[in-house]
């Protein structure tokens, strides 16, 4: 798209978003893929579109505020970057323009605490446990309560589980075959401490040894994505001390969003000293599923104990590894691999459940329409498990999912594996 | 009409809101009061996104209705015409020859909220409104047997709508004919806001509005001819070493017999953006590829067609791979649909054409337009619909650096050699802003003249689309 943005004054950043403006076309095979596209109907509220508003506001033609509206409503999964022939990196657009402009933002008192509670509770998961079970008693006063504060609570679990603390070295099960470092997350931590026990228990059983680094801690991707990027940056540069990828042979997640997030190290520091750092950084970086899936490509992975009975997967797949980090075979392919389970595709299977990071807490309304669309299509196919490697949607899905009457457990794909091993699914 | 010129003029509008409307906007007010104001945009952050189509920008609009009905659809007519300014009516503006782009400030339509589609098994029709999308016709087609063919590259994207102002092609047209071949009926708005109900019998006045770019009336809503989908279909891909091969190819097979229902060539750039797309292992040396599909009810038929072209393509100097799989023909296909967008990642900007030529000059013309872009400082690409003649030759250049003029020029060359062939300049994507320059090669005066009076009959007043296909008057001679 020609344009006249006025790179040299941006600098780093500036060069990342002139480059995707720069490659889109325009040619709407993005529209389709677009969330906001499906239930709006408004070029504003396309990706298309978006690109085009965040172009005439670089180029000092259109007033930030103006934009903002449609900009914020962005889920930023990416659905339109898988879509896109002609390669426009519009998560990298999307990412380096909120943090440009959030400095320039006017936001209300309330907005502002409520953006500054997020981010501060996200990161620390002592704090989000504490809040958690504070808000688990606020649960019977939902109906009460104004609407900016109803949607979180819906999303906690009936039980806040007691954190799990993980151990900081897991040691291999019988002959080591690799080292690996793990990232534990946060919210997760708190809301469903099985995943990384879980996590830990089918990597060590598959001979891998695994090192959760001190220092460690969030991945930014919350912080950065809604335009905190000195925050950011700090979250970032903390994980590339805490890290050091030569000592292992993949840096793991098993959280889509975190490992998105880790992926885009180098972007964020694009231009800057840190960056070679970042790349050789990213470069070990991979989903759980992924890591997995080589052992099972190889014929290395342990084989799953058969399932008790046949059962029906449903696999959703999380925006930030199906359309961020290009992971989609990985995690069908691990369920394939446990004799007795059939991997279910989900309608519109491409449409992002309404989760994606803080949008939940942002835009209730609209991730409101997306989970109960997500909960529907999900249960049309009638299976006996769902599955999904994020725990945004894990909650977000449980939560509509519930709502909508079914009591069909909501799993992580590492937790199903994990069940599998044990001889318990 | 250069796109650097368009794209110029709509970076000055964007940059004065007042002289766009501003926080005065008697037009936006009075569609307002009319429609509510979910259905009007007036904010400059919304009119500036219906501005451009999927290979121009235009000018930003006054105001933009986003109809759910016919009657809305009436609605904004008389308050466009009340106040005087110009319509434009738009689809999802994945065009590419600036249908749906404004030339002037004014109203646009954008029918993106009129969805309602209604599937008739009985009679094999679907009966949808002009925001459909294409592809959902089919979808909802499908568990009833039955199928819509027509299936521009966009079809994920496109709407009905759309593809009948634009007569849309794709690759199923070759057997299977264009988007208004599936016509049975049409409802449209005219330019005084009346709604008419056309059939396909005399006068074919729905045959008319057909690829009429929105310039004659605004459709809103068609019934569409379904039929069920062939038992048997089976791919192949060829590479050549030169892309006239490529076209001799083609001819050799039709002279044989064969009836592929599609065929369809990529050059060496095209294919080697879209691998860069889709990884799917492409063959990134070979200088032309040509992807064909045969089909029917006869397995054996359709195999021994397949064979035919697998033959005719040896002998022209091609290889030859047979898709092992549905899927992995699905994934060529896919392919296809994706060479004109993925073209972005060798240059930002391309003016694109849609020359239609008689087969058997197809060598020719694919190797005088190679020879005319190998000549050029512009990377010049080709790709298209081969079976039916239909080429998208594409001019890739970067505004900020090349000259549009020249662009200009070598577009307008390769447009002579389709004419001197005794081709026409658009065989699907319509003239739009981008050919109307071109327009004085390719018609006589006298059916130019001819095409005037429909336009004058239909909307005496210029209110709808202005700028589109026909050239400015008064330069005819």
């Amino acid at each position: 798209m020609n344009n006249e943005i006025p790179v040299q004054t941006l600098g780093g950043q500036g060069e990342v978003m002139a480059h995707a403006v720069d490659a889109c076309v325009h040619c709407g095979f993005c529209l389709p893929a677009c969330p906001t596209y499906a239930l709006l109907g408004d070029e504003m509220d396309s990706p298309r579109g978006r690109i085009v508003l965040m172009k005439e506001v670089l180029e000092g033609g259109l007033p930030l505020a103006d934009a903002a509206p449609h900009l914020d409503r962005c889920l930023g999964c990416q659905a339109c970057v898988t879509a896109c022939p002609s390669g426009v990196p519009y998560g990298e657009l999307i990412t380096a323009f909120r943090g440009w402009s959030e400095p320039q933002r006017e936001r209300s008192a309330f907005d502002r605490s409520k953006r500054w509670a997020i981010l501060k509770a996200l990161p620390a998961p002592r704090l989000f446990s504490v809040a958690a079970r504070v808000g688990q008693f606020a649960k019977p006063l939902a109906p009460v309560l104004p609407a900016a504060l109803r949607g979180p609570l819906d999303l906690l679990p009936e039980s806040v589980p007691a954190m799990q603390p993980s151990p900081k070295v897991t040691p291999a099960r019988g002959v080591q075959r690799g080292r690996v470092a793990f990232l534990v997350g946060c919210a997760q931590q708190a809301l469903a401490p099985n995943f990384n026990a879980a996590t830990l228990r089918v990597l060590a059983r598959n001979g891998i040894e695994v090192v959760i680094p001190d220092g460690q801690g969030c991945c930014g991707a919350a912080a950065l994505h809604t335009g905190a990027r000195d925050e950011a940056l700090k979250l970032v540069r903390a994980n590339l001390d805490a890290f050091n990828p030569g000592d292992f042979d993949a840096i793991l997640s098993n959280a889509a969003g975190c490992g998105a997030g880790l992926k885009e190290y180098p972007m964020v520091l694009h231009g800057e000293p840190d960056e070679a750092r970042a790349k050789a950084f990213a470069a070990k970086v991979m989903d759980i599923s992924e890591y997995l899936n080589t052992l099972l490509q190889n014929g290395e992975l342990e084989p799953p104990v058969p399932a008790s009975r046949p059962l029906t997967v449903a696999y959703h797949d999380a925006c930030h590894l199906a359309h961020a980090q290009g992971v989609r075979a990985a995690p069908r392919a691990l369920l394939r691999a446990i004799p007795g389970v059939r991997v279910l595709e989900i309608p519109e299977g491409d449409l992002c459940c309404g989760s994606a990071g803080t949008y939940n807490l942002e835009q209730p309304d609209l991730a409101g329409q997306l989970g109960a669309r997500k909960a529907k299509n999900i249960l049309s196919t009638t299976p006996d498990l769902i599955a999904s490697g994020n725990i945004g949607c894990h909650t977000q899905i449980q939560s509509h999912v519930r709502r909508q009457g079914s009591p069909t457990p909501v799993m992580h794909t590492v937790e199903i594996l994990d069940l599998a091993y044990r001889g318990e699914l | 009409m250069s796109t650097e010129k368009l794209a110029l003029t709509t970076n000055s509008s964007a940059r004065k809101p007042a002289s766009a409307g501003g926080a005065f906007n008697a037009l936006a007010a009075d569609l307002t009061r009319a429609l509510g104001p979910r259905k009007v945009l007036s904010n400059l952050s919304e009119r500036l996104n219906y501005r451009y189509d999927a290979i121009q920008f235009g000018a930003t609009p006054l105001a933009v209705v986003l109809p759910e009905s016919t009657e809305d659809v009436v609605a904004a007519v008389r308050a466009a015409r009340a106040a005087g300014v110009p319509i434009v009516g738009r689809g999802a503006a994945s065009g590419l020859s600036g249908g749906a782009a404004p030339l002037e400030p004014g109203l646009v339509i954008s029918f993106t909220r009129m969805t309602r589609l209604s599937i008739h098994p009985e009679r094999r029709e679907a009966t949808a409104q002009a925001g459909v999308v294409t592809l959902a016709v089919t979808e909802a087609a499908r568990p009833h047997g039955l199928i819509y063919p027509p299936d521009p590259a966009s079809f994920r994207t496109s709407t009905i709508g759309g593809n009948l102002a634009e007569n849309a092609g794709g690759p199923m047209c070759f057997k299977y004919g264009v988007s208004g071949d599936y016509v049975r009926a049409l409802e449209f708005v005219d330019a005084d806001g009346e709604v008419h109900r056309l059939t396909r019998d005399v006068f074919d006045l729905a045959g008319l509005l057909i690829g009429s770019e929105g310039t004659l009336g605004l459709i809103t809503e068609a019934t569409l001819r379904l039929i069920p989908p062939p038992r048997f279909t089976r791919t192949l891909m060829a590479h050549f070493p030169e892309v006239g091969a490529c076209a001799e190819a083609v001819s050799r097979a039709i002279a044989a017999g064969a009836v592929p229902s599609k065929l369809e060539f990529m050059d060496r750039a095209c294919t080697n953006a879209v691998e860069d797309y889709l990884h799917l292992g492409l063959p990134r040396d070979a200088e032309a590829v040509l992807l064909v599909d045969t089909d029917g009810e006869d397995l054996d038929t359709v195999q021994d067609e397949l064979r035919l072209v697998e033959e005719a393509c040896v002998a022209s100097g091609g290889t030859v791979r047979r898709a092992a799989t549905d899927e992995e023909g699905a994934l060529l296909w896919r392919a296809r649909r994706s060479v004109s967008p993925a073209l972005g990642r060798i240059r930002p900007q391309r003016m694109n054409e849609d020359i239609v030529v008689p087969r058997s000059a197809l060598p020719d013309v694919v190797r005088e337009i190679r020879a005319l872009g190998d000549a050029s400082s512009f990377p010049v690409v080709q790709f298209g619909h081969i079976g039916d003649g239909n080429l998208h030759p594409n001019i890739l250049f970067d505004p900020r650096r090349e000259d549009a003029h020249a662009v200009h020029d070598l577009a307008h060359r390769i447009a002579l050699v389709a004419i001197r062939h005794g081709g026409v300049l658009s065989g699907e994507h319509g003239i739009g802003s981008m050919k109307r320059d071109f327009m004085r090669d390719a018609v006589d005066p006298e059916t130019l003249a001819a095409l005037r009076g429909v336009k004058r009959a239909l909307d005496p007043g210029g209110a709808l689309n202005p700028g589109k296909i026909l050239p400015a008057e008064g330069v005819d001679g």
